[in-house]
């Protein structure tokens, strides 16, 4: 996408009509609002201040291109400090197909206290569109989680299963630095933030998920789903099949079996992508609702077309497809995550090692100690364990 | 445009004094526009108009930002101007193609080289290769060596920032490029990047249906 400064530069005529526009944007008049910031009466959080940032409007073809940065600040005015919170992001041009939204992982936020929130986004829509009454954008609270594991909000976008998780993790990996620390390991923990000699950072990919079902291509073919098992797991798979055609992934299915004695409510399948090279991406996770009961096996799949690309925008060849069990909920409400043990155990491959266990509240952590040292990690540890 | 009518003690047209303004004349019809400026007071003073309200615009153009208040403003209007601008930038475009007409075909082709390799020049050196990249994938669907996208909700993840496209609009969740992307869900794309400025994990998603 072109930005306004290069879009300056192709042309004088386009130029002037740039120009010309930048005068109409001021000289606009402030009847309508384009982003909205709403919270129920009862919620948690509540906003103490909002700001619009470097904000800009532009044609961009036969559309206008809206760049909104947004700045809330919200305070935690419950009795129950905060984990982490989802705002959702509604564009009226798209709703109800399409909507977005922020997440805040690991804020660990004491009654009373405030925390900063960015929204920055673009929305593309045709000058042919049509425009009810209201705010373009609207911004609200879908769910935030308390320390307790309890939480608050609509989680019409599922946020409170993912925040739960990001939790159990960030949980997990506390401990697990802790240790490190505690027992002088200081080359494992370097190695864990990704301060080793090697680069083990997560490989980058671009994707598009495709949501119409689409009939079969040429130079389709079958492939077998492998899998990536975790000893721990409570759900195992047992076989898996997609169908492959060039960078593109479809309907891909996979059995699993429950193999523990609890009831499961729905499971987070992991999927990993092999490229031609051998090398291998975590393309992420589909949780899906499947009552489960003691050893009893299911059918998990996908309806949509996966298609897959480097960063460079070159699509990749797809060469083999894994699963793994990234997170089981049970009837209970509990949620099983994988353990640190789980996860070296299941892979010897280094970089997808650390794929599997790169949590947010790693990145924050590998953050600090790039900023502030052993010192300034060794204290943020202290503080939260 | 003709020559025709900047004789005779006619006046230009406003798209002439505008483009004669910000110099983007060919210099036979700047010639005699400008001998019609110095001898016309009120076509001087339109002359300078134009310019004063250029030199304010750039200066605009250059912070390439708007206020938050001024941001928010009367959308419908802001549209309306936003079509307007397009035509009168469509309206000098052709101006110049017809004050153009009058030369040669060597010329126009010469003219038409140097603008080609101003333009590769220009694109090989500010555009990303992950743009071209994207535009050369967008050029094999047009010519069927690739398929084209499904016309319902499509999520996709671009350099800036990851997308929703659905009735026709679409909505970005915009990241640094060091954010790491993938699937959340049947119908959801997930970034995750570290907030520069406050060290915090962010994690943006679009959701389709």
């Amino acid at each position: 996408m072109f930005t306004g400064s290069r879009r300056g530069q192709i042309g004088r005529a386009a130029g002037a009509a740039a120009l010309l526009l930048g005068a109409a944007s001021a000289a606009a008049g402030a009847d309508d609002q384009w982003l909205e910031v709403r919270f129920a009466r009862d919620s948690p959080v509540l906003l103490v201040s909002f700001s619009l940032g470097p904000t800009t409007a532009r044609p961009l073809g036969m559309s206008m291109a809206l760049d909104l940065h947004a700045s809330l600040v919200l305070r935690n005015t419950g009795n129950k400090p905060i984990s982490g919170l989802t705002l959702r992001v509604e564009a009226q041009d798209l709703t109800p197909a399409g909507k977005g939204s922020v997440t805040r992982p690991s804020l660990h936020v004491a009654p009373g206290e405030t925390f900063p929130v960015r929204v920055d986004m673009q929305l593309l829509r045709p000058f042919s569109m049509a425009r009810s009454e209201g705010a373009l954008v609207q911004v609200s609270l879908d769910c935030a989680l308390f320390s307790d594991l309890t939480a608050y909000g609509p989680d019409s976008l599922g946020s409170r299963r993912a925040l739960m998780v990001y939790e159990l993790e960030a949980r997990r990996d506390r401990r697990y630095l802790a240790a490190l620390l505690q027992e002088q390991r200081l080359a494992q923990l370097r190695e864990d933030l990704n301060f080793g000699l090697q680069d083990f950072s997560p490989q980058q990919l671009g994707l598009e998920l495709l949501r119409e079902p689409r009939g079969s291509a040429r130079g389709e073919q079958p492939v077998t789903v492998g899998a990536v098992s975790f000893p721990s797991s409570p759900v195992q798979t047992v076989s898996g099949a997609a169908r492959v055609a060039g960078n593109e992934v479809r309907a891909p299915q996979i059995d699993v079996r429950n193999t523990s004695q609890k009831v499961v409510r729905s499971i987070d399948m992991g999927w990993i992508v092999r490229d031609e090279r051998g090398r291998d991406f975590v393309a992420g996770s589909v949780p899906a609702r499947m009552q489960l009961g003691p050893v009893q096996t299911g059918t998990m799949s996908e309806p949509g077309t996966l298609r897959f690309s480097h960063p460079t925008g070159q699509p990749m060849v797809i060469d083999a497809l894994l699963a793994f069990v990234n997170d089981v909920e049970f009837a209970d409400g509990k949620v099983w995550i994988p353990t640190r043990t789980d996860i070296d155990a299941a892979t010897s491959d280094p970089v997808l090692r650390r794929a599997l266990g790169a949590s947010p509240e790693q990145q924050r952590l590998a953050e600090i100690y790039r900023r502030k040292g052993v010192s300034g990690l060794a204290e943020e540890l202290r503080r939260l364990n | 445009m003709s020559m025709a009518e900047l004789g005779a003690g006619a006046h230009p047209r406003a798209e002439i004094l505008a483009l004669y303004a910000t110099g983007d004349l060919p210099w036979r019809l700047r010639w005699r526009t400008r001998s019609h400026v110095r001898r016309c007071g009120d076509c001087e003073q339109q002359a300078l108009l134009f310019r004063s309200a250029r030199a304010e615009l750039k200066r605009e153009a250059e912070t390439e930002t708007l206020t938050g208040f001024e941001a928010i403003a009367d959308l419908g209007r802001l549209e309306r101007e936003m079509l307007g601008n397009i035509a009168v930038g469509v309206a000098a475009a052709r101006c110049i193609d017809n004050a153009g007409r009058t030369r040669g075909l060597f010329s126009k082709g010469a003219l038409a080289a140097a603008l080609m390799a101003l333009f590769a020049a220009g694109w090989l050196t500010h555009i990303p290769k992950e743009e071209t990249a994207q535009l050369t994938a967008s050029a094999r669907r047009v010519f069927g060596w690739e398929r084209p996208q499904a016309s319902g909700t499509v999520l996709r993840t671009m350099p800036d920032g990851i997308a929703v496209r659905a009735q026709g609009a679409t909505l970005m969740m915009m990241h640094p490029r060091s954010a790491v992307v993938s699937v959340s869900g049947a119908s959801a794309v997930e970034a995750r990047y570290v907030d520069e400025e406050t060290g915090q994990v962010t994690i943006t998603n679009v959701y389709g249906q």
